[in-house]
């Protein structure tokens, strides 16, 4: 019969459309504006560190699961599209700031949300929320994660129209590659050479990237507003992703590519979509990476650090974005909490690995959300209301 | 002017023959049988179908249009669903979205209206879920909805498969083996449910099955395979009788049982 779209009703409650698109947008700004103002400043720098970094974490783990979680392939490669995303902000916003600031000195011009936690409000000199090296902040973070994106294009393209772990190999070569490009780029301009720094064309400067000395002196722009407004927007996009007709085509590619195809799915664009997606928020994060440490160097972002992420995933539960969120933050803090313990730290760290493989090897949460669990179920069901999500 | 119109069909796995020269014509409402005794090369008729393996000869028409050379998932488009002999559900979601994943191909809302929860979005989802749970109610399954798959009891997997197929919104529907595993009153409600939607949704059916007493009551039409090769065509009382069936499966000389 039929060969028609699933038939769509006219009406269907639109009248609160624009606030059920826009919530979770909304919910990230609290959420960041909540970690920059209320919590950034009742914690010394080391622990603002700490969440920094475990805003960070959060994220690549979540658009790795994406990749890994979703549609199940193994790419081991997420740290290289980081690198890609942190050279190109971190570039962008070190070089342009030179050009647009007619300082003598790479320095901070961000306002109030990029203000570190120690910023403490000055009469005399009141900074505005949002500055002009805000917006070329901003601009150079959204330009690292396009990259980064077209960089996990080029990549995916090719590589997951094969059946099989190319992928794995692939991106493995990836990261490996990333490293050695950007190690062989030239000696990075520094700020005492304002004159070279003019003259010297833009497109030129894009390629002195520092090479094996790393890349540094980058504006510390990325604060706790930035890093958690990221990861809240990644975690909801991986929500209404999973929770969509196009989420769960990912999903069924993992469950099994061959029924997959069989019931219509296209199963190289969705992987492709999946790897794309999963490298901007990589790339991103990478850009935030760059602006909170200050420095990029390419020997950081070897498979190593992709690693770091498999295992948050893993021990998450592999398409599980709660517990990839869960793991992110635990195996972030954790070894900074152990860190006076520093000579048994890798050895917690791995027990703890080892026994929740042992006790539950699907990971924390399987594929399922935390609202999903049984025993958690059963208690939203007991206070009167159905957990259905994003 | 049939459907789906099969012709001179063939595929070789190394040395070995496991279709040749296979002919099917199935008209728009039918519903026909394909049999023949284990290793036939039935299953592998299907996978060629469905575009899982590249013919090394012959052609496939599906209203008109030639299938060969397109991938899986737009063979499904073009309107031929399928089950899976040894069942091929996704097994860690649940029952509804097995099926919600059926309609995905039909869906028309992009990743951004996804991400954005379009109200065009929110509407195809709704729509989505209601045709699903409609389906469910037709086999059966609407108040296992929220049940991962994996843990149906056999017959309600194969049913499931059904249902995810039907989602597809397709125009003719492969069974491969779906009473494999069922006890009798399973198969009896199968076989009424097969008729159920080769008429509700205007269907055109091929079904592959080794329980002869559905074949022979559900089918029209039989074509029997042996080897690759079929061997007979033509009415159940026709294959039944026919000597070379008989042979085929009993491995006996012609006219020596019959058919049980
Ligand atoms: N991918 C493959 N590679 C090699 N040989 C194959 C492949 N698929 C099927 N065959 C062979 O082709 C022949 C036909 O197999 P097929 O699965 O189509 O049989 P069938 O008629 O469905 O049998 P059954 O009733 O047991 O399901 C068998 O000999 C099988 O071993
Ligand atoms: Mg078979």
């Amino acid at each position: 019969m039929s060969s028609q779209p699933v038939s769509v009703k006219g009406s269907g409650g639109a009248g609160g459309a624009p606030l059920r698109m826009l919530w979770p947008f909304a919910l990230a700004l609290a959420v960041a504006a909540f970690m920059h103002f209320v919590v950034g400043p009742n914690f010394n720098g080391t622990v603002v560190q700490v969440l920094l970094f475990a805003g960070i974490n959060i994220t690549l783990a979540v658009s790795l699961t994406m990749v890994n979680g979703f549609t199940g392939q193994f790419s081991i490669g997420h740290a290289g599209f980081m690198a890609v995303g942190g050279y190109v902000a971190g570039g962008l916003v070190y070089y342009l700031s030179a050009r647009f600031f007619d300082s003598p000195q790479i320095a901070f011009h961000g306002g109030i949300l990029s203000a570190g936690a120690d910023y403490r409000p000055d009469p005399d000199h009141p900074l505005p929320l949002l500055s002009r090296g805000d917006l070329i902040m901003i601009g150079s973070c959204l330009a690292g994660g396009l990259v980064a994106a077209g960089a996990g294009y080029v990549v995916g393209l090719p590589t997951l129209r094969l059946r099989g772990d190319y992928l794995a190999i692939v991106t493995l070569g990836f990261g490996e590659i990333v490293r050695v490009i950007f190690q062989g780029t030239g000696p990075q301009v520094l700020f005492t050479k304002a004159q070279e720094m003019r003259d010297t064309p833009l497109h030129q400067l894009a390629w002195k990237l520092g090479g094996a000395q790393g890349f540094n002196f980058i504006p510390i722009y990325a604060t706790l507003f930035w890093v958690f407004l990221l990861a809240s927007i990644t975690v909801a996009a991986a929500l209404r992703l999973k929770y969509s007709s196009p989420g769960r085509a990912m999903i069924s590619i993992r469950e099994d590519e061959v029924a997959a195809q069989a019931m219509g799915v296209n199963v190289t664009r969705y992987k492709v979509r999946a790897f794309v997606l999963a490298s901007f928020f990589a790339g991103l994060a990478g850009a935030l990476a760059a602006l909170s440490i200050g420095q990029m160097n390419a020997s950081a972002y070897g498979f190593i650090k992709s690693f770091d992420f498999i295992i948050m995933i893993v021990l998450g539960g592999m398409g599980s974005i709660s517990g990839a969120v869960l793991a992110a933050t635990v195996l972030t803090i954790l070894p900074e909490a152990l860190r006076q313990f520093d000579s048994y730290r890798m050895i917690a760290y791995a027990l703890l690995l080892i026994i929740i493989m042992i006790l539950r090897p699907q990971g924390l949460f399987g594929i399922r959300e935390v609202w999903e669990l049984g025993p958690v179920r059963r208690l939203l069901a007991r206070a009167g209301r159905g957990g259905s999500a994003a | 002017m049939s459907l789906l119109s099969i012709t001179d069909l063939s595929i070789s796995f190394g040395g070995l023959k496991a279709v040749s020269g296979f002919n099917l014509e199935l008209a728009q409402g039918r519903l026909q049988g394909l049999i023949g005794p284990n290793g036939a090369g039935k299953t592998t008729c299907f996978n060629l179908l469905t575009g899982v393996y590249a013919p090394t000869s012959g052609t496939i028409r599906l209203a008109g249009r030639t299938l060969n050379g397109l991938r899986p998932h737009q063979i499904a488009a073009a309107g031929l669903a399928r089950t899976f002999q040894n069942i091929r559900l996704f097994p860690e979601l649940t029952v509804l979205d097995n099926v919600r994943i059926g309609c995905h191909l039909r869906t028309r809302s992009t990743m951004a209206g996804a991400l954005l929860r379009s109200p065009f979005h929110v509407r195809e989802e709704r729509a989505m879920v209601e045709r699903c749970r409609g389906l469910l109610e037709v086999l059966n399954l609407a108040d296992r909805a929220d049940e991962q798959a994996r843990n149906l009891p056999y017959g309600d997997q194969r049913r499931l498969e059904i249902a995810r197929a039907l989602a597809t919104q397709p125009k003719v529907l492969l069974l491969d083996e779906p009473a494999a595993g069922m006890n009798t009153q399973e198969k009896k409600e199968l076989r009424g449910l097969i008729r159920q939607i080769l008429r509700d949704f205007g269907l055109t059916i091929l079904l592959i099955e080794h329980d002869m007493g559905l074949v022979m009551d559900i089918c029209e039409f039989i074509t029997v395979l042996d080897h690759g090769v079929t061997i007979s065509a033509g009415t159940p009382a026709h294959v039944q009788n026919d000597p070379k069936v008989v042979e085929a499966y009993l491995g006996a000389p012609a006219g020596a049982e019959e058919v049980a």
